[in-house]
């Protein structure tokens, strides 16, 4: 077993009745992996966990539940949230770290498993998305480290045998100043296991101008490892014993077994373990992956069509992504509204100039470059043990439960290391491969790790939705917008999740039509629901990927049929909104000046720009866009962002994750599509599914705005601006509105 | 060594089992595998190393790039049988190689990785470019470095080659 | 979707159409004789699995059958410039298949392509080379559809053709241009191997009807080893059939007999792997033929003398790597896009991944074959039940024509190879008039 999580055996089997204050000596004598975890904390995947924690009276307050401290000063901390890339790990580092009063490299950092103690975040959740993570859960966690200096200082006085308030703190140490005696963390982590947790009241946090961490650019924790393949994902796990298995999922979501036509023959392959027909697909259990893939791949299933009783959303032979685009753009309604403000319909007709057009977006895949895994052992003491990529645990372990007929406790479940996410894995009921690789554990007595094929990923994954949105708007006579109108033919991913319509608009359907900040007196934002037959779920960015194309194009639209510059009519509209025109003003600066062309560039090139910005999980964009048509395709330059997050924690992984919103949000504004035929996926693989290759990647230039409102999100807010800012500089190069994306599917002249 | 047992029907011809000898950072295996096996597949399952990823199998992303005789190939559509009397570089031994030493210093300086799992290929890729041309021109650091990552490190890859080929390797030692 | 091994350009049409008038009545709508009439047939077990042989030699089943359908209930649609036409069900149902044909009726609909009542049968039906399948194996072939089959009442799909171009008579003369009107003969100077090679090649594997080219009738320009033109290579369905004869560059001229019955057997050898619509003839026919006949195939095709004007100069391989002619147009993309599987130096890896240093579709002056496949990608290939570990993508929505059109010019013209530039129109076209390859296996079955 080398999972980066190992959890003894005997540490698991700990009695409910014992006390609930664990001690550090029981910890050690249960342990098999020695001095290693000399220190305090609970054993990860413990049922103690829970049962310590169950009665918290605040977030984030159990301290021996997220943190030991070696006897070298290493601070391991269990992290309420995954790591898949946004830098999360590092930025908790930094924030725990800073009152902790330990250099953010000597932390150790695994996720945590599920359990209360780890619902950090104020809106009592736990999941890692929405940009949630640091914004949510920044106080608390500054508070956990706090209370656990104050639990070090506490066992300094007794060591050291002063009053507490003698002490003081410096990196890693306790520090008695009048006698100019130390003592390390790693010392004291014993005694301070036997003190209990202070009045979360009782400690004060430190003066951010004393900031030594928290908001520098402190490097990542886990940019060695992976730079060298030592970072293990699940698709890395092993266990003793363990068989591998691979699927063939039906072809159209719903569709049943109807029989093997070969299953001797493919029994009789070679490193073939078993056969198994599971609810929409047939597995191979097999000695080696390869063999498994193999196999399952020969297996001739007749496969039948669903029935009217089907667990899950059925997928109709005939579902085209083309003709079913076509089928929204029909739709009148009855829409419900979500914004409406003033009279729309008296300003439309009061208007001098009125303004119409209807966009549409694209089906996407998540294409998270590591497929999707999950490992699953039954244990000889009646526990189920999972190792998968996740985003919620919680949410996970009770599906898990839900699903075996096991009580939570039984459940151990482990996140590693996500290769990408995006917005794949959160609980999706007919996408993820951990009911399968539960059901073939269970089936053949031993651990099974299952792979998911890239090709049986892109038919199961589920898509980023698109919508269909009629805009109507009203110039006055100065060509300024006073009425616009939004009604989106769409159905949300929560929507799409739930099976059917909330009692409210889903808001991931409609953000970034509502919530824009532009003073126009009339408008409304409207919902039209429409339920399809395809699967969908979030992507990064979720409604605001689609929806601020959609708006800020339009807008753009407004400004050339008003007169008007589209930069010039933005700093209007947010002329009273002061954190809003320092941004775009922000943007135009780092781009040397708002300049939108057309204009020949040094290298002969004929270029224009465009901007545009977005409001998206709790932080704001703008974006200018640099283009030129290169043999009928847009070639994108130059992206300048600015962005305002009210404050942040690390500006390089803020200056990082910007880059990589802004490279999937040129992908989807440049080459990607999900296309489906027949009811299946045309691509199944990224032949047929291009995603952003380097070739395609624009310089990236970042300015961040610390505005000091609330901070918000930081992953996803950079990806909404980016489409509309070039689709937005394309039309002012060539004089064609694309109203649709990607742009791939259009020619430039 | 993980030895799978086998069923044992008699091989066809399409399922031939060759014991082979594989050299693979500087070590010698013994694998029993269908000559026809990706080397991803060996490399991973057979001898333990994850370093190098799987990612589309169909040699589109670039993530289980690894080097043969020092060439950057895709070790998924690489059959074993190829790769037998040839010398095999994972990720595993970047850093005794001075050069991938030195790109995987790089890369940390410029702090390319994000979720990280196309990392491997993208060093293994670099690797091979500045093996064979220290001071790469942009046109061959763009044929060269070409794998796929969703997470958009592009410009932080294109940073850290860059600097690499501004100042090649000399002074340092092996 | 239209799939493209059904896109059948049917310049057939065209001349029965054309000489239409004034021919004669009697010739167009008399009945053909079959040497069946007074036979009453008495299947066994054994003439059924003959007959189940027989129809996977003369591949029946890559027409008749659809994926996830009733084996030989048709359905499989031909696009043709004047419309849609669709095979038809093959199964022993009496209303809308074969079941109530006679042993004759079903002899006249294979051999000669007349249905009862005298309708003429699209020449799509390949029945100018069935023509010359032995009286023993019609009645094998007969057996095994009327008892080895499943009856499927699936209906068939009336052709879109409209009158007149619909009308059937005109290819009755046709067939008494273009068609074989007898069974395979022995030819005594040749062994009984050679000979054994020759009907199936000739007769039941119908070769002939895409690797011998077609004159203005779209009829195969020579339906034996007596015409120089046959199995001299064609270009139908967006595919360049290459030569099997023995052309050093764009036939067989390097294969040994082993080779080719390997190629046929597992569907690859050192220097290709079956593809285009070569991949359903390999899935659905040849790997289920004997060794003995394939060895026969073999022999007879070994036989065949090439044409060295036609084929030019001896191809030698000559080194080059890739990386080092950046500067080339073409070359680029080679070294991101295909040498990660054909090599840097165009070598391949035999026998998984195929060389393009030397290969029929990179030496021959039709450029079809290596367009479609870059756009579209190969099919599944599907040897003894198990699909291939390697399969080529399709890069049609990564790469431009222009590029598709620089890359394979760069191909066509290294390492000694001779097939020449191709232009970004020809990408263009092909794109337009073909889908990508399906990345599942695609197993018809027989039963």
């Amino acid at each position: 077993m080398n999972s980066p999580i190992d959890i003894p055996s005997e540490l698991r089997d700990l009695k409910l009745d014992q006390p609930v204050n664990l001690s550090r000596r029981r910890f050690l004598a249960g342990s098999a992996i020695g001095a290693l975890v000399i220190g305090f904390g609970l054993p990860i995947g413990s049922a103690r966990v829970q049962a310590a924690t169950a009665v918290t009276a605040e977030r984030g307050t159990q301290v021996p539940a997220f943190l030991e401290i070696r006897p070298d000063g290493t601070v391991r901390l269990l992290c309420p949230f995954m790591e898949g890339g946004q830098g999360t790990f590092t930025a908790m580092a930094q924030i725990v770290g800073e009152e902790l009063d330990v250099e953010p490299a000597h932390f150790l950092i695994d996720a945590a498993p599920p359990g209360e103690a780890y619902v950090v975040m104020e809106n009592g959740l736990r999941i890692t998305g929405g940009s949630m993570s640091v914004r949510m859960s920044y106080p608390t966690m500054r508070r956990l480290g706090a209370l656990a200096r104050a639990m070090l200082l506490q066992a300094g006085a007794d060591t050291l045998k002063v009053p507490v308030g003698e002490l003081s703190t410096e990196p890693g140490k306790v520090v008695h100043a009048a006698s100019g005696r130390s003592v390390a963390y790693g010392d004291l982590a014993e005694r301070a296991m036997d003190l209990p947790v202070p009045d979360p009241a009782s400690v004060k946090l430190r003066d951010p101008s004393q900031f030594r961490w928290i908001g520098k650019p402190v490097r990542r924790l886990d940019a060695y490892d992976k730079s060298t393949g030592k970072a293990q994902y699940s698709i890395d796990l092993k266990v003793d014993d363990m068989l591998h298995a691979a699927v063939q999922h039906a072809p159209r979501l719903g569709m049943t077994v109807g029989g093997l036509r070969n299953e001797a023959q493919v029994k009789a392959m070679k490193g073939v373990h078993s056969v198994h027909v599971l609810p929409g697909a047939v597995a191979v259990v097999a000695e080696r992956w390869w063999h498994a893939k193999r196999a399952v791949e020969a297996v001739q299933v007749d496969w039948q069509e669903p029935g009217a009783d089907s667990k899950v959303r059925t997928m109709p032979a005939d579902f085209s992504s083309d003709a079913y685009r076509d089928h929204l753009a029909a739709q009148t309604g009855p829409a419900r509204d979500d914004e409406n403000e003033g009279d729309v319909a008296a300003a439309l007709k009061g208007a001098k100039t009125q303004v119409e057009a209807t966009y549409h977006n694209q089906y996407l895949n998540h294409g998270q470059l590591e497929p999707p895994s999950a490992l699953a052992r039954f244990n000889s003491d009646g526990s189920l043990e999972v190792w998968l990529p996740n985003q919620a645990p919680d949410m996970f372990r009770d599906d898990i439960a839900k699903r075996t007929g096991l009580a939570k406790e039984q459940i151990i479940l482990h996140s590693p290391l996500l290769g990408g996410f995006f917005g794949r894995h959160f609980l999706y009921d007919s996408a993820n491969p951990y009911p399968q690789a539960i059901a073939l554990a269970k089936a053949v007595g031993r651990p099974v790790k299952l792979i998911w094929t890239r090709e049986e990923e892109f038919v199961r994954d589920v898509l980023r939705p698109v919508a269909v949105v009629k805009f109507r708007a009203g110039l006055d006579e100065k060509g300024l917008p006073v009425a616009i109108e939004a009604v989106s033919a769409t159905e949300g991913p929560t929507e799409a999740i739930a099976g059917k319509q909330g009692e409210k608009i889903d808001p991931t359907a409609v953000e970034g039509l509502a919530g824009k900040s532009y003073a126009i007196a009339n408008k409304r934002i409207a919902q039209i629901y429409v339920k399809g037959p395809a699967m969908l779920g979030y992507w990064r960015s979720v409604g605001n990927s689609l929806n601020d194309f959609f708006y800020e194009s339009f807008l753009d639209e407004l400004a050339d049929k008003g007169g008007h510059d589209p930069f010039e009519l933005r700093l209007h509209l947010l002329r009273d909104n002061p954190r809003l025109t320092t941004l775009l003003q922000a943007v135009g600066e780092l781009s040397g000046g708002w300049k939108r062309g057309p204009f020949t560039a040094e290298d002969g090139t004929k270029r224009a720009r465009g901007v545009a910005m977005a409001s998206p999980f709790g932080s704001e964009a703008a974006v200018i866009a640099e283009v030129s048509i290169e043999n009928g395709q847009v070639k994108v330059h130059d992206i300048w962002q600015a962005i305002d997050p009210g404050s942040i924690v690390n500006p390089a992984i803020v200056e990082h994750q910007v880059n990589g919103a802004v490279a999937l949000g040129l992908s989807q504004t440049l080459v990607e599509e999900a296309v489906w035929v027949n009811g299946m996926p045309r691509a199944r693989n990224y032949d047929l599914y291009p995603i952003l290759p380097p070739s395609r990647m624009a310089r990236v230039h970042v300015r961040i705005v610390e505005s000091g409102a609330k901070m918000g999100g930081i992953g996803e807010p950079p990806l909404p601006a980016v489409a509309p800012a070039v689709a937005n500089a394309v039309a002012r190069l060539t004089g064609q509105r694309a109203r649709s994306l990607p742009l791939s599917r259009h020619t430039f002249a | 060594m993980h030895c799978p047992a086998y069923n044992d029907e008699t091989p066809t011809d399409d399922q031939r089992v060759n014991a082979m000898e594989l050299r693979i950072n500087q070590k010698t295996y013994q694998v029993d595998a269908d000559a026809d096996t990706p080397l991803l597949w060996v490399i991973r399952d057979d001898l333990g190393m994850t370093g190098t990823k799987y990612g589309c199998g169909l040699a589109q992303c670039g993530a289980c790039s690894v080097l043969v005789d020092g060439n950057v190939v895709r070790a998924c559509v690489t059959p074993v049988a190829g790769v037998v009397g040839r010398e095999v570089t994972t990720i595993e031994a970047i850093e005794a190689d001075p050069v991938g030493k030195r790109v995987v210093a790089a890369w940390v300086e410029h702090q390319v990785a994000q979720c990280g799992y196309c990392q491997s290929g993208q060093v293994m890729a670099a690797t091979a470019l500045l093996k064979h041309t220290p001071a790469p021109s942009d046109e061959q650091i763009s044929a060269a470095m070409v794998n796929l990552c969703r997470c958009g490190t592009y410009n932080a890859i294109h940073a850290a080659v860059h600097e690499l080929a501004a100042q090649p390797a000399a002074k340092e030692s092996v | 979707m239209k799939n493209s091994r059904l896109v059948t350009t049917t310049r057939w049409l065209a001349l029965p159409c054309l000489v239409a008038a004034g021919l004669l009545a009697w010739y167009v709508t008399r009945e053909v004789t079959s040497p069946f009439e007074q036979e009453t047939p008495s299947p066994d077990q054994a003439l059924i699995a003959r007959g189940e042989y027989v129809a996977r030699l003369s591949d029946c089943v890559a027409c008749h059958s659809l994926p996830g359908k009733a084996p030989f209930a048709g359905g499989l649609e031909m696009a043709t410039p004047l419309g849609a036409i669709h095979a038809t069900n093959i199964t022993p149902d009496r209303k809308n298949g074969i079941g109530s044909y006679s042993l004759a009726d079903f002899d006249r609909a294979v051999r000669h392509g007349v249905a009862p009542g005298g309708r003429r049968l699209y020449p799509a039906m390949p029945y100018p080379s069935y023509a010359k399948l032995s009286d023993d194996d019609m009645r094998a072939l007969y057996a095994f559809f009327m008892k080895g089959v499943q009856p499927s009442d699936q209906a068939n799909i009336p052709s879109d053709i409209p009158w007149p171009l619909n009308l059937r008579w005109p290819i009755a003369l046709w067939n008494g241009l273009f068609a074989a009107d007898k069974p395979y003969a022995e030819k005594p100077t040749e062994d009984p191997l050679w000979n054994r090679g020759a009907y199936i090649v000739q007769g039941p594997g119908h070769c002939g009807s895409c690797h011998t080219p077609r004159g203005l009738a779209f009829n195969e320009k020579a339906l034996d080893d007596s015409g120089e033109a046959f199995l001299a290579g064609a270009l139908l369905d967006g595919w360049y059939a290459p030569s099997l004869r023995q052309d050093h560059n764009t036939g067989l001229g390097r294969w040994s007999e082993p080779e080719i019955v390997q190629f046929l057997k597992t569907g690859r050898n050192k220097h290709a792997v079956v593809y285009g619509s070569m991949t359903e003839a390999f899935n659905n026919s040849t790997q289920f033929m004997s060794d003995d006949d394939l060895g026969a195939i073999a022999r007879y095709l070994k036989s065949l003398p090439g044409d060295p004007q036609r084929d030019g100069a001896p191809w030698q391989y000559q080194a080059m790597s890739a990386a080092t002619r950046l500067d080339a147009p073409g070359a680029h993309s080679y070294v991101t896009r295909c040498a990660s599987c054909h090599g840097l130096d165009g070598q391949g890896q035999a026998e998984w991944i195929p060389p393009l240093a030397g290969a029929t579709s990179m030496l021959a002056k039709e450029n079809a074959s290596a367009i479609n496949i870059t756009l579209n990608g190969s099919q599944r290939v599907v040897a003894a039940g198990v699909p291939d570990a390697y399969r080529m993508p399709a890069l049609r929505e990564q790469m431009s024509d222009q590029e598709i059109a620089e890359v394979l010019s760069f191909v066509r013209t290294t390492w000694g190879n001779t097939g020449g530039a191709v232009d970004a129109k020809a990408v263009a076209k092909l794109r337009e008039h073909t889908d990508p390859a399906s990345s599942s296996p695609i197993v018809l079955h027989m039963r």
